[in-house]
């Protein structure tokens, strides 16, 4: 006779109660897990997802993620002569905040030479690379855009001919490729305002110099912002070649820092994803310890409230493992029905794509935290077990 | 023949000057079919000679034989304390202590699977018994759903569910009124007649010593009467 199935099925409110509560927990638990795991895989997308070997980008700089970076447009040229180099292409990252579809929303634009390839977007699930020069774009499902849809970006309009799925930029945000030259105009295009407050301050600075005005006017547009920079050089080496001579080679007589895939890979997870995993890790962790201290009570309590008919049982004859078996059944089944209505909670909620956050479910992970709930479970259950074996037979007699 | 035989049973708790002797001299013997009534005040040591004859307290001095066999002399003999509780000794409470969570039937069921029966088995013979204590129509009702006299008939089912040699009843009568008493009373004597079980009983009930075959009174640890 399965005392535990009986104990259950007689307090099934009570249980399916408790199970909703901890699994719950646990749902919160997969969540942060899940964007933990996000938060890595957006962080590295785009550099795993751009085929490159080497990233040269200004001196000094951790970018063109980490912060920011400037070369100067030509540069690739000279990147483009350095022994060892097959291809050098330009490229341009950065966050916008615009309305797309109807509703504001953040994204970050990808500029790239389109003659080169180099920085193109990878997996395209629907329609086509971008081939015309100017105003054509490709962006990802997440903007709720379509094939043929028109995007106004500045003063221009932009054609989706293609869209990719989970095209994100380190922030999870999706991305939206363009040409580079129209890349460049996004970013650069100043308002109006903008423009003449630039200019009259650059005007001063000239009358300032001891420029006439005519002279100030006339050198005007030498000083004013440059529009032609970009974030890095993308860099695809001969095959055979080694990359630390040609990043040496860059960077000492380029003058500009030059990183690996797995550099900036490296530079991301130490840098912007570090803080944000040690606070989700912990909170993680907070989040199990609460979810088994809680399970340790429940079956503590349930343990407590059935002392009197355990002391019977004893009384009666039952061995200490028919008494061992009844806790350890409702541990186990609390513990397992927990974690599989936490799993659905949090798998249910990344299907339904309704969560703003990317959410990765690793199977690792997960079967980790069953590991951890089922020995936690089990070790915290061991205060019951002890109470229960330590209660007096004698405790059944009297009224 | 005696189903129980106690020798110059003894029970003394503490040591030194701090020594409360909680029973002395106790000789008696119960027979099979007999219906024993243990009487006496609280703190009598009605409940230590109970204790001592579950193999839950230690005596201190004395032999206890149960069913033949002998299982303290001086010192508790080889014996698994349980499983010969289990096989050979059945309990009735005052509070009746049926499992909460368990019907009617599977409390009754429960003992004799405790004792290898196999459930279907059990179950089909904690039926029979509970149609002999006529409560099988009370079978599958939890125990708050039955009222007090009904809690005790199951709780007597369980108690000769595994044909013990002997019943121990605790206060059976204690909480009930006088008619549903004399009920239990009388059903207690039936077993002990046709199951040839013996059966003790600790009451403070004076209604009911008049149904018992043998009536022994504890004062201070000893026979008086």
């Amino acid at each position: 006779m399965d005392l535990a199935i009986k104990d259950i099925s007689r307090h099934l409110g009570k249980f399916i109660a408790t199970i909703l509560g901890v699994g719950l927990l646990l749902t919160i638990v997969f969540i942060m897990n899940g964007i933990y795991r996000g938060i890595i895989a957006d962080g590295i997308w785009l550099i795993e997802n751009t085929d490159t070997d080497l990233w040269v980008v200004e001196r000094g700089r951790g970018g063109p993620f980490n912060e920011q970076s400037r070369v100067r447009m030509d540069m690739y040229k000279s990147v483009q002569a350095t022994p060892g180099v097959m291809q050098a292409g330009p490229f341009i990252v950065y966050a916008v905040q615009r309305e797309i579809a109807g509703r504001s929303q953040q994204f970050s634009i990808v500029g790239y030479d389109i003659a080169i390839g180099l920085g193109k977007p990878g997996r395209i699930i629907e329609g086509r690379q971008i081939t015309a020069f100017h105003y054509e774009m490709v962006a990802d499902k997440k903007l709720g855009l379509q094939l043929g849809d028109t995007v106004r970006l500045g003063v221009h309009d932009y054609r989706v001919v293609g869209i990719t799925k989970g095209a994100v930029d380190s922030g999870g945000n999706p991305l939206i490729y363009l040409a580079l030259p129209d890349a460049q105009e996004v970013l650069y295009q100043m308002d109006n305002q903008a423009i003449y407050a630039s200019r009259a301050a650059s005007l001063q600075r000239l009358l300032n110099a001891g420029l006439s005005q005519a002279d100030a006017e006339r050198m005007l547009p030498l000083v004013s912002a440059p529009v032609d920079t970009i974030s890095a050089v993308l860099v695809r080496l001969r095959p055979g070649e080694d990359a630390q001579l040609v990043k040496d080679h860059i960077a000492k007589w380029l003058y500009l820092s030059v990183f690996s895939s797995d550099d900036e890979k490296n530079l991301m997870l130490e840098g912007r994803v570090k803080r944000i995993s040690i606070v989700l890790g912990t909170f993680r962790v907070l989040l199990l310890v609460v979810s088994i201290v809680i399970v340790a009570l429940i079956v503590y309590v349930l343990t407590i409230e059935k002392i009197k008919s355990i002391a019977t049982l004893k009384l009666i004859g039952a061995s200490n493992w028919v008494i061992v078996r009844l806790i350890l059944e409702q541990t186990l089944m609390l513990t397992i029905s927990s974690f599989l209505f936490g799993y659905t909670m949090a798998a249910l909620l990344k299907a339904s794509e309704r969560f703003p956050r990317t959410l990765y479910f690793l199977t690792f992970d997960t079967i980790t935290i069953f590991l951890i709930m089922l020995v936690g479970g089990i070790l915290a259950s061991g205060l019951a077990v002890w109470h229960a074996l330590k209660a007096p037979p004698a405790l059944a007699l009297g009224g | 023949m005696p189903i129980l035989q106690v020798e110059g049973l003894r029970k003394v708790f503490g040591e030194g000057a701090l020594a409360v002797t909680a029973l002395e001299a106790i000789d008696f013997t119960v027979k099979k079919g007999e219906l024993m009534a243990l009487l006496g005040p609280s703190g009598s040591g009605k409940s230590t000679l109970l204790l001592c004859l579950s193999l839950i307290l230690e005596p201190t001095a004395g032999r206890i034989i149960i069913n033949n066999k002998e299982i303290y002399n001086n010192g508790w003999t080889n014996v698994d304390a349980r499983r010969f509780r289990r096989e050979n000794i059945g309990f009735i409470f005052q509070g009746h202590n049926l499992i909460p969570f368990l019907t009617t039937l599977d409390n009754v069921a429960l003992v004799m699977t405790l004792n290898g029966v196999r459930e279907g088995d059990a179950r089909k013979k904690g039926m029979e018994i509970l149609e002999y204590l006529e409560i099988a129509h009370r079978a599958d009702f939890y125990p708050s759903f039955l009222s007090g006299g009904e809690q005790q008939r199951v709780a007597i089912a369980r108690a000769i569910a595994n044909e013990p040699a002997l019943i121990f009843a605790d206060e059976p009568t204690a909480s009930l009124d006088t008619e549903r008493g004399f009920k239990v009373m009388g059903l207690l004597k039936r077993i002990a007649k046709e199951k040839g079980s013996g059966v003790i009983t600790v009451t403070h009930d004076h209604r009911m010593i008049d149904g018992f075959d043998t009536v022994y009174e504890l004062m201070d640890g000893r026979f008086v009467k």
